[in-house]
């Protein structure tokens, strides 16, 4: 577990229960000094007794830094993290790291907001900055039903806007991508954030909006295509085979390599690792541009090339 | 022969303090010092500091010059508050690098300042301001506290 001088200690003051698995969870500095200043759109690495690390958007006002909310969602066949965070009670310490702002408003006329599920989150941190500077938005909300929209009593005070829209697959009312993004005019950014089916969808059909497009996906994503390439390991010489629809860190794993591995999103950072050979495909959402060139995170990354050579 | 005289008297412009590593520096009108522990209320007198795995005598409170504050803005662009530095004394007219190793007053209080500060990535971190380089050489004081005593903007500071 991350030590308590080097993360920002949060105490949970409030845990609330709200539709579809989801808990919100209120932070505040245990004696109530003011926590560190967020951007829009930031999210938060939270340190967890188990050791894992997961991000969660901070879905409050950014001008609030009294209290961090976070909205988790039980995930079934989540990868434990969930699981971890609906355990927790009211008055636990949650160490977190410092607001990282990866899904950062962008300057635009307008911003069209797309969000799946529980991928409502940082939009939530979004719209009380666009309202209050009174620039114009339109938010799609997409759930499979009424009562499966995540994130409910968070956004009761948007739902009369008439530029709230929502899209629930049991009542054709599904969302058409292509309707959203043909209306999306030059000066204004489209942002998606929701299972990666969602995001891929978005990237094909908003290709036309270059820069213009920010997403941010949660969930591993199963849609692996790579084809399948070899790993070898500079230091003991083993190839390893990563077949394809594995991620590098699997085939890692299931060869008895040890990599330490957190939040296997490419985020944390944990598993960066450094290559010598080949042409890596970085999906990861953290690293700095100079390193890309020098390391990779076998969590989400993949090869464009036959082989690729890792310092193991 | 030169004669060591002082010609300088400097002010204490800002006092801040935090609890604990990553929150914000509020800024106060009076801190309280506590000699041999640092001040009241603050990370580094109660261990909750980034670096008090790495505990020092000589950091038991800290200091910053204004004319720095004022240098990043005129030479890179750089708007850093006071409360930013995160240092616990913000001052002017005082040439904190040259204090190493020497005895000054705060109001009544008295510091023996043991090395200069150095810059710091946790600084950027916090700030989200690129300022490690444009901080060499000019990254404040460290000092202990030799005699305590409730301090307040506005006190001079001056050798001992």
């Amino acid at each position: 577990m991350r030590s308590k001088i080097h993360s920002v200690t949060t105490q949970i003051k409030s845990i609330t229960e709200d539709l579809n698995n989801v808990k919100i969870f209120t932070l505040s500095d245990p004696e109530g000094w003011p926590l560190p200043n967020f951007k829009p759109g930031a999210h938060l690495d939270v340190y967890l007794q188990s050791g894992l690390i997961r991000q969660y958007s901070l879905c409050g006002d950014h001008k609030n830094v009294s209290q961090y909310k976070i909205a988790v969602q039980k995930e079934k066949n989540g990868r434990g993290g969930s699981n971890e965070m609906h355990s927790l009670k009211e008055g636990m310490i949650l160490p977190v790291s410092l607001p990282r702002d990866h899904f950062p408003l962008a300057k635009a006329s307008r911003h069209i907001f797309i969000a799946g599920g529980i991928g409502i989150t940082p939009f939530l941190s979004m719209l009380p900055e666009l309202i209050r500077e009174k620039v114009d938005w339109e938010l799609h909300v997409c759930a499979k039903s009424e009562t499966e929209i995540a994130c409910h009593s968070l956004l009761k005070s948007y739902e009369k806007n008439i530029n709230f829209f929502k899209h629930l697959s049991n009542n054709e009312t599904r969302l058409s991508m292509n309707s959203v993004i043909s209306k999306i005019s030059c000066d204004e950014h489209l942002y998606c954030c929701g299972p990666a089916s969602m995001i891929n969808d978005a990237v094909k059909t908003g290709i036309s909006l270059g820069d213009r497009l920010h997403f941010e996906k949660f969930g591993f994503d199963d849609d692996l295509n790579d084809a399948a390439y070899q790993i070898i390991l500079k230091k003991s010489g083993r190839v390893i085979q990563v077949p394809k629809g594995q991620t590098m860190l699997g085939a890692l794993r299931i060869a008895d390599i040890k990599v330490p591995a957190s939040c296997e999103g490419g985020i944390c950072l944990e598993c960066k690792t450094r290559f010598f050979e080949g042409s890596p495909i970085h999906r990861d959402l953290a690293m700095q541009p100079d390193d890309r060139s020098r390391f990779l995170t076998p969590c989400v990354s993949s090869c464009a090339s036959e082989s690729i050579e890792l310092d193991l | 022969m030169a004669k060591n005289i002082t010609t300088w008297s400097g002010t204490v412009l800002g006092l801040h303090k935090t609890p604990r590593s990553f929150l914000p520096m509020k800024s106060f009108g009076s801190l309280l010092l506590l000699a041999g522990i640092g001040i009241e209320g603050d990370r580094h007198a109660t261990g909750e500091a980034f670096h008090s795995d790495r505990p020092e005598e000589g950091r038991q409170i800290t200091l910053f010059e204004e004319e720095t504050i004022e240098a990043l803005l005129r030479d890179h662009n750089i708007k850093l508050k006071p409360e930013d530095h995160r240092r616990n004394i913000t001052t002017r007219d005082v040439p904190l690098n040259h204090l190493v190793g020497k005895r000054f007053k705060v109001g009544d209080a008295v510091l023996e300042a043991t090395r200069l500060s150095t810059p710091c990535r946790h600084i950027e971190q916090i700030t989200g301001l690129e300022l490690f380089n444009q901080l060499t050489n000019r990254s404040g004081l460290n000092a202990k506290i030799i005699v305590g005593g409730e301090i307040f903007v506005g006190d001079t500071i001056k050798l001992v």
